[in-house]
């Protein structure tokens, strides 16, 4: 019932937008539909496409928190464990879903279009929105017609989903007890509001594309930036949120030790930022002087293709063997590519076709005037996304080159942007120098004079403090000290005249924040050592290092291994030591949490204690063979932050060769007679220690158990307290003493314990009643101490919250700008 | 033709050869232990050889496994890190980085795992995150 309504919604939805499309057509084309008509009929048609939609999203919501295991989107995506947060964002964990958190932003971008957008604009914009959403709908609707089906609709079967599987081949209607649950590494709280946002983003971006296509349509090229400006800064401010939190949740929780990796999916968010962006100044400049329609249109056409590019990219599965995480393909290949070329084709089949009728400038622009500054620095951001494209469609164009290519080094990335962004910096304050007032080369000169001195100071400053040696970063400094202090003086002049125009300079220092940042942070990066490896590493880099195979070892060793309570230095600049692990409150079932304590080698200044955590993924692990995954903590300086996370542990081999041996002997407890005995005496309230062993006696108490045989006279449980050392989490166990009566002699009855998690029994073996001591027999506890360790990757990371503050200043920036034109928008209406 | 138009056709077919040049030079094709002995970066791709020896070694803090290309060679790969999760599961691994003389050094590495239940198309890889080892 659930999965016909859930299908029947989306495929009403997908009915109501094509007729929609068709009524806004009507609406579009014929000049006389004066009393409004056919608009309206669409609204209310486009109207009921939403509700359908979320109709279907609220069922999608509540299979899954009902844990219907018969869905393959419930089971491929939760389990009965997880929380109820990560329930409801299981909605938008897989592809389905996120088509269909995508369309209902798309619907609430839509109603604001309704509202607000004027003639003659209005009637093509909602035409090509609701184009869009056709698309995407098409993406879930599930149709079968013979072989084809139209989309991957979530509410589809098991059966339907997976037929080969062995289990659906035995028995069609077999309903799984539990689903697959939700990827470790998701669960985090950035997780959940990062691709709400960055859908946010997506939607919001479509309307350039739609407006600039009605401008085409409608012939006219110029008013159309007014009402287009405000939607684009949001899709920007939302996209770069996006960004910020996948980065985010990239260096706190992925252990690959940064915020950026030019991996594909994160270039997917930012090319689209990057065109937006290119978009966003050239219309800034038709607004002010009526140049620039074709290269506004342009971009904002890119902007939405290039989204779509990269939706192709990441979830056509055409990515599986270059990216870390994007979509396995659903059989959306065929429909990704007809979207990509449709919206494409359209956007720029339409501008060419148009392309005579675009107005040209009358006069070219002279080179310093704020026309062609803007113009420069918006091409210089659609190059740098260019070549971003490129480098993430290697495994399409790199087919030139090579068969079955790589994707590039990163190297390619760093190289090529980093110029451009210095080229970038260096005309952020020439524009804005030139868009405040009219100027020429000596004027322009005279106003730069204090900029560029104080550049220079800071610059040589910061290079003599860094120890700066290679010329490269020099310049690279140098720009991004230009940028900051130009625009910064900009800023400070119109704060005090017109503060509302601030957005502009504010994103711009904010992007010469982020530049700094990005070098500081990448450039200093360094492992934290102690002197020995320090010093292993040194050999290994001056040759002198041979492996057992007689070769020369190449690899710099990135450990830091600390036994318990062993104070080590690192860096000479921090004081480690590794205090023991807890089992207690943790998150996850099996979690460790490691308790790092760092102190100033100086023995001034703070101590903090880190907590990375270590946890088996219970997805992939058995009892014979556990899957560890880990979580790495991050100390947050003003300056820099301590990033770490436990590569191995004394723990983690114990449960690992546990787990091996219960896999090869399982019957080893019948074996335990014939191991090693330990026999301890101890009072009520002592203590004892015993291999890698505390333990306490906390109390024995007679017992009156209905467990025990009748004959029993006597029967004492203790009440014991093992602790194994580093940790802090105590087991509890309750060995038995009994005596009783069987053919008239006495017996003692004092089975043995296993201690919970380890190997080895206890037994409470005899009582002494005149002193009250007990005695404890141990068995196949090793005697041996097992030296308690950890094994961490550490580093320090000087300036991540540089990065982090250039790019809120750039949020700051776009979200003032976006008031400021939101508000001569409304103004008008 | 103006000299404005051809300054900016020369940058345009300039930026565009060199973009992709450097391109070319940047990706490579993924091969096998033979072919990657004369290359400083290479893609090698593979499966685990579980018949011998692995293992992370406290020592040198490598971890060392056996690794059979697609072409069946067999070669001991070095991996200065930790073993990484799903190693087991791995049903295809691609090694990036060095061939010396018969040990191939790898710099990073990535790992194809099957999904339980569905078709072998629908893998993914996983760049190898740090795990435990051990």
């Amino acid at each position: 019932m659930i999965k016909f309504l859930g299908e029947f919604f989306v495929n009403a939805a997908l009915l109501s937008a094509v007729l929609a499309t068709i009524g806004y057509y009507f609406h579009a084309q014929n000049e006389d539909d004066s009393d409004s008509r056919y608009f309206r009929i669409s609204n209310w048609l486009f109207g009921i496409q939403g509700l359908f939609l979320l109709a279907a999203s609220g069922l999608l919501v509540y299979i899954i928190l009902t844990h219907q295991f018969n869905y393959y989107y419930v089971y491929n995506y939760t389990s009965s464990d997880l929380q109820l947060k990560y329930l409801v964002s299981a909605f938008w964990g897989g592809q389905e879903g996120s088509f269909m958190l995508w369309i209902l932003f798309s619907i609430l971008a839509g109603l604001g279009l309704m509202r607000w957008t004027r003639e003659p604009y209005r009637g093509p914009v909602l035409f090509f929105l609701t184009l869009t959403q056709i698309f995407l709908l098409s993406m879930v609707s599930g149709i079968s017609i013979g072989d084809f089906t139209l989309g991957a609709s979530p509410f589809r079967s098991l059966a339907e989903a997976m037929p080969n599987a062995p289990f659906i081949q035995s028995n069609p209607d077999f309903v799984p007890q539990d689903g697959k649950g939700l990827n470790d590494l998701l669960k985090s709280p950035w997780m959940i509001i990062h691709p709400p946002i960055l859908f946010v983003g997506f939607a919001m971006m479509t309307v350039p594309y739609c407006f600039a296509m009605a401008a085409l349509w409608k012939q006219k090229y110029n008013e159309w930036v007014n009402p287009a400006l405000p939607w684009t800064l949001g899709a920007n401010v939302a996209l770069l949120t996006a960004i910020f939190l996948g980065g985010y949740w990239a260096y706190v929780t992925l252990s690959f030790g940064g915020y950026w990796a030019w991996d594909p999916v994160e270039n997917a968010s930012f090319v689209p930022w990057l065109l937006g962006t290119a978009g966003i100044h050239t219309m800034i400049i038709q607004r002010k002087s009526s140049t620039s329609q074709k290269a506004s249109i342009i971009f904002a056409i890119l902007a939405y293709v290039a989204i779509v590019y990269e939706t192709f990219l990441t979830r056509s599965g055409i990515l599986s063997d270059s990216s870390v995480h994007s979509f396995v393909d659903l059989g959306l290949y065929g429909q990704l590519v007809v979207f990509m070329v449709a919206v494409t084709g359209v956007g720029l089949g339409l501008f060419f076709y148009r392309y005579k009728d675009l107005p040209d400038q009358k006069n070219e622009s002279k080179l310093l005037s704020r026309e062609f500054m803007t113009f420069a620095g918006a091409m210089m951001l659609f190059l740098i996304g260019l070549v971003i494209i490129l480098g993430t469609s290697s495994p399409i164009i790199g087919r030139l080159f090579v068969d079955n290519p790589t994707p590039p080094e990163v190297s390619f990335y760093n190289e090529w942007t980093m110029p451009m962004a210095m080229v970038a910096a260096i005309m952020t304050v020439l524009g804005q120098y030139l868009f405040w007032k009219r100027q020429d080369a000596e004027s322009l000169a005279e106003e730069l004079t204090l900029p560029v001195a104080l550049t220079c100071v800071v610059t040589l400053a910061s290079i003599i403090i860094g120890e700066v040696r290679d010329v490269y970063y020099m310049v690279y400094l140098l720009t991004a000290w230009f940028a900051l202090i130009g625009n910064a003086v900009i800023m400070i002049r119109l704060i005090m005249q017109q503060p509302l125009l601030i957005g502009g300079t504010l994103s711009h220092v904010g992007f010469a924040v982020l530049l700094l940042g990005i070098l500081a942070s990448s450039a200093y990066n360094s492992h934290l050592l102690d002197d020995t490896t320090k010093r292993y590493n040194d050999a290994i880099r001056s040759g002198e290092v041979t492996d057992e195979d007689g070769l020369r070892v190449t690899q710099p060793v990135n450990f830091l291994e600390l036994k318990l309570n062993e104070p080590k230095r690192v860096n000479d600049k921090y004081v480690v030591t590794y205090e023991g692990y807890t089992l207690k409150n943790q998150e996850r079932p099996g979690q460790q949490a490691y308790r790092i304590k760092f102190e100033p080698a100086d023995g001034e200044g703070e101590q903090f204690v880190l907590n990375p955590q270590v946890y088996p993924m219970l997805s992939t692990s058995t009892a014979q063979n556990i899957q560890w995954s880990v979580d790495p903590d991050v100390y947050s300086g003003l300056l820099s932050d301590i990033y770490l996370y436990v590569s191995g542990s004394s723990y983690v081999e114990q449960r690992n060769e546990q787990a091996k041996e219960q896999a090869a002997t399982p019957a080893a407890a019948s074996q335990l007679d014939s191991m090693e005995t330990q026999k301890i005496k101890i009072k009520r309230g002592g203590t004892a220690s015993i291999g890698a062993f505390d333990l306490e006696l906390k109390d024995y108490k007679q017992v009156a158990d209905d467990e025990l045989q009748d004959s029993t006279m006597v029967a004492v449980r203790a009440e014991l307290n093992i602790i194994q050392r580093g940790s802090d989490s105590a087991v509890s166990v309750n060995p038995l003493f009994s005596v009783y009566q069987k053919d008239g002699k006495n017996w003692s009855y004092a089975p043995p314990v296993s201690i919970p998690g380890h190997k080895g029994t206890v037994q409470f073996s005899n009582i002494d009643p005149s002193s009250g001591e007990l005695e404890l027999t141990f068995r196949g506890v090793d005697q041996e101490v097992q030296e308690q360790w950890v094994l961490l990757v550490a580093e320090e990371k000087p300036f991540i919250s540089v990065v982090w503050l250039g790019t809120f200043l750039l949020m700051g920036g776009f979200s003032i700008s976006i008031f400021r034109h939101w508000d001569r928008e409304r103004k008008k209406a | 033709m103006k000299p404005k138009l051809i300054i900016g056709i020369i940058a345009i077919v300039g930026f565009t050869s060199l973009l992709m040049y450097n391109f070319g030079n940047s990706i490579s094709t993924y091969v096998n232990f033979e072919q990657a002995s004369d290359m400083n970066s290479a893609h090698v791709v593979g499966s685990w050889d579980d018949s011998k020896d692995h293992g992370f070694s406290m020592e040198t803090k490598r971890f060392t496994f056996f690794m059979k290309d697609e072409a069946g060679n067999v070669r001991r790969v070095v991996y200065p890190k930790s073993k990484p999760n799903n190693f087991e599961q791995a049903d295809r691994l691609v090694v990036i980085g060095k061939m010396q003389d018969d040990v191939f050094y790898a710099d990073e590495m990535l790992m194809k795992c099957p999904s339980k239940y569905n078709n072998a198309e629908d893998a993914q890889f996983e760049k190898a995150s740090a795990a435990n080892t051990l």
